[in-house]
């Protein structure tokens, strides 16, 4: 008997083993540990990847990001179609569509919404939306936003963050004279749409969020979604402590496992190490005024940038750094922004060319520069560190300036530093605004290094309203070209997201935009 | 003097002392470089957008206004907003000032029920196996980094004999009280390090005294030679240590809370100040410098019971 069951047992563990995708299992609260906290739950107001990586959870848009981050599929609009003339969007709202505290979602939270997100003095996220000019509601199922100009990008902006459809009534109610005030007061307890809602917040250590008995889509299983009763996320900073308590079982997921963790916990029983496909690109940033500080700055020479580039052996750097788990960069957007033109990796290693180059540029004997690096980071130390001896052979001396991060942000917003490590990640399905940050030179100065590129400037501006698509992407390949051959930055590598998971984790993903999805995630019992 | 003049004076160059810190603290916070909104905004935002917000905030003005504000909002207990979690600054006190001073006593607590026996066994052991056995055991508590002791009792004690969670702060009352006991272990040895070879030279310096001899020659019970002669003429000196250690366990809540994911002040301070977060370093700072001075008052109250002619 006891055989028998044993048996029994092992069959039907092979066997849930292997059906198990097949069905899905509801109910448990998934445990989550975050290496830092959110700070402000607010879709138009917040100002940080903590906050926006999480929010669509708890406020829904519109449209929805696809899965692999590049396109849109129907949110709370069952429907959307941009007009002929590229001057209008139409959106149909689903039916009986709710808040998570009951109420009906109307064209007036959207116009409320939309209208409060793309309002210039309304923190830092507008320009995504400054191309609306306003919305009508022709009838209760239908919302129409007018456009200044054709816009492009209009439908994507649909399914970011900040264009999160808010309780109008719920929102106006709050505590507080200004838009700030009663955004703090709201997020307290906010209500949105999102398939969960949060419960408690401990600041520091704990956010629980329980399911959304009003959410709107339909899981595999013909039921509501989530499959989840909830989504505790606990703040655990240290990347050990947080390995350790994933491996100890009290936690089901745990986000930014250092690289050099990787190959160990891919091997571990009972953890899916997850390598979740970025819009993530790691570069260094030259300023490339003609003098910094009074002083003449060599890295104004194109000719310097581009030797410095064939001195860097990114496979190296890739391989130190990322322990082999980041990719080449083919352009200075990553392989998953939509539009990113690359074929093949920029600047491969050639020491003989980067010699030529340095000598063609006047500088055959070198220069000494320095490198703003994090202070007690390690990827920059690695990075930061490996530049140094690889430069050496072109006669560079680099100087490491290790500084924390609001003082490399002074520096680089003054103009003032001579290169600086720099992360990016998109928060659109669209080429367009990494390019305004580091093409662009109206937006910040190219990645505030002074570039600055007529031509560049000119094809930016006229693909922010060029409707058709392939003429869109011409006018990307040919900024691209340019910003790629001259531009004011080494590409280093791309890095995926690395997230431990338990392997009872079914259904979560991490988009490339960075937004954690929960609302098909469930445990196996 | 009678012991309540002796209390209200020190309290009275309190005063002083925090308006003093208060001052350091303010200029000092805003002199680094970068400013709250950029710190936050990192390579995002817009030279408008972080000039709007900092104006919202109030700190493009200059720093004898900023100040000025300052002081006049603290007579009315308001301590400003955090501009980084726009929470109320008391109210973030209010929530993690209590976690740090809950760990950081039950960690002196620790370290006292560790060094004051061992210290004995050691000092009247003297140079025999216990003794060797005891101080070769505190060096090398002493000489591990803390972080990384932490990690070495979260792997043992929590992921591998499961006695313990692995980090994390927990629930309920008692519950916090279990999620803190490993992280005030870490704490506490190296204090008890110090402590413990403090106290042991103390002794043996005490038991060889004449009065001590004079007390054995009397013919008091040896306990009682120990627990009234010896160990309070002993602790005198540990009483300051152990005092003024306060200020380092503090200083060291901030590793050991990042290690264990406890929500303590430590981290929040850490957090505010590369945030540029000026009015929670400013209100940490101030409710911390109350902390450590009642702390210091009450060691001197300790050593003045101890030893009455300090008070006098």
């Amino acid at each position: 008997m006891k055989l028998f069951s044993a048996a029994a047992l092992s069959v039907a563990l092979l066997l849930g083993s292997t059906v198990s995708s097949l069905a899905v299992e509801r109910g448990g609260v998934m445990t989550y540990g975050r290496y830092a906290d959110s700070l402000f739950l607010d879709p138009v107001l917040n100002d940080a990847n903590v906050d926006i990586w999480i929010l669509s959870n708890m406020y829904d848009t519109l449209l929805l990001p696809t899965d692999d981050g590049k396109g849109v599929q129907p949110g709370l609009a069952s429907d959307y179609k941009l007009a002929d003339d590229g001057l209008s969007v139409t959106l149909t709202l689903r039916d009986g569509i709710k808040f998570s505290d009951g109420s009906p979602i109307t064209p007036d939270d959207v116009i409320f919404s939309l209208g409060r997100a793309s309002t210039p003095d309304n923190g830092i996220w507008g320009f995504l939306i400054s191309s609306i000019a306003g919305i009508e509601s022709p009838d209760a199922k239908t919302v129409v936003i007018k456009l200044n100009r054709p816009d492009p990008a209009i439908i994507p902006a649909l399914s970011v963050f900040n264009t999160a459809i808010m309780p109008k009534a719920a929102f106006e109610a709050a505590a507080g004279t200004t838009d700030t005030e009663k955004a703090e007061a709201f997020s307290a307890k906010p209500v949105g749409s999102g398939p969960f809602v949060l419960e408690s917040w401990e600041r520091g250590t704990l956010m629980k969020l329980v399911k959304n008995p009003h959410y709107w889509d339909m899981g595999e299983d013909g039921q509501p979604l989530p499959y989840l009763d909830g989504v505790t996320f606990e703040i655990i900073p240290d990347d050990a402590t947080r390995i350790l308590r994933l491996q100890s079982g009290e936690l089901d997921g745990a986000e930014f496992i250092p690289f050099a963790r990787v190959a160990e916990l891919q091997a571990a029983d009972g953890i899916a190490m997850e390598l979740y496909p970025s819009t993530k690109v790691n570069y260094i940033t030259f300023n490339v005024r003609p003098q910094i500080e009074g002083k003449d700055n060599p890295l104004s020479n194109a000719k310097v940038r581009e030797a410095l580039n064939y001195a860097t052996n990114k496979e190296a750097i890739i391989q130190i750094v990322t322990q082999g788990v980041g990719t080449p960069m083919t352009s200075f957007m990553s392989a998953a922004t939509p539009l990113q033109s690359g074929k093949a990796p920029l600047y491969p290693y050639d020491l003989d060319k980067a010699k030529a180059l340095m000598a063609e540029a006047g500088f055959a004997d070198g220069f000494s520069t320095s490198i703003l690096a994090l202070a007690g980071n390690q990827d920059d130390a690695g990075i930061t560190t490996a530049l140094q001896q690889m430069w050496a052979a072109v006669g560079v001396k680099l100087e490491i300036k290790q500084v924390d991060n609001a003082t490399r942000t002074a520096q680089y917003r003054a103009g003032t530093f001579e290169m600086r490590t720099a992360a990016w990640t998109d928060d659109i399905a669209d080429p367009s605004e990494i390019t305004s940050y580091f093409a662009y030179s109206p937006t910040i100065d190219a990645l505030h290094s002074g570039w600055k590129n007529e031509e560049a400037d000119k094809l930016f501006e006229a693909s922010q309203s060029e409707t058709d698509a392939a003429k869109r992407a011409e006018q990307y390949a040919r900024i691209q070209d340019i910003f790629n051959a001259e531009g004011p930055t080494l590409p280093l590598f791309e890095t995926p997201y690395p997230v431990a998971l338990s392997k009872k984790v079914q259904g979560f993903s991490q988009i490339p935009l960075g937004n954690n999805i929960f609302r098909a995630a469930w445990l196996e019992k | 003097m009678p012991l309540s003049e002796f209390i209200a004076r020190r309290l009275l160059q309190l005063i002083p002392t925090l308006i003093f810190i208060l001052i350091v603290v303010f200029v000092l916070v805003r002199l680094l470089p970068g400013d709250p909104t950029s710190a936050i905004l990192g390579d995002r935002g817009t030279d408008a957008d972080i000039d709007r917000i900092n104006r919202q905030l109030g700190i493009d003005r200059s720093i004898p206004v900023q100040f000025w504000l300052f002081v006049k909002s603290v007579f009315t207990a308001d301590l400003g907003n955090s501009i980084v979690l726009k929470r109320p600054v008391t109210e973030l006190i209010v929530q993690r000032l209590p976690v740090t001073v809950a760990l950081t006593a039950l960690a002196a607590l620790i370290a006292l029920c560790l060094a004051v026996p061992l210290a004995f066994v050691a000092a009247l052991r003297r140079d025999q196996l216990a003794d060797n056995a005891i101080r070769g055991g505190f060096q090398i508590g002493l000489s591990m980094p803390v972080f990384y002791l932490g990690l070495i009792l979260l792997t043992v004690f929590g992921a591998k004999l499961h006695w313990f969670p692995v980090g994390g702060y927990g629930e309920t009352f008692l519950d916090r009280l279990y999620h803190l006991i490993l992280p005030a272990t870490t704490l506490a040895l190296s204090l008890s390090a110090v402590l413990m070879r403090n106290l042991r030279a103390a002794i043996i310096g005490v038991v060889d005294a004449e009065y001590v001899s004079f007390a054995r020659a009397k013919g008091l019970a040896p306990r009682l030679i120990l627990i009234r002669h010896v160990l309070r003429n002993a602790l005198i000196s540990t009483v300051t240590l152990f005092g003024l250690s306060i200020g380092t366990l503090l200083g060291g809540a901030v590793i050991t809370e990042t290690v264990f994911a406890i929500p303590g002040a430590g981290r929040l301070m850490i957090d505010s100040i590369y945030g540029r977060d000026y009015p929670v370093v400013q209100g940490l700072t101030l409710a911390l410098a109350v902390l450590v001075s009642i702390t210091f008052l009450l060691t001197d109250l300790l050593q003045a019971w101890l030893d009455p002619r300090v008070a006098r």
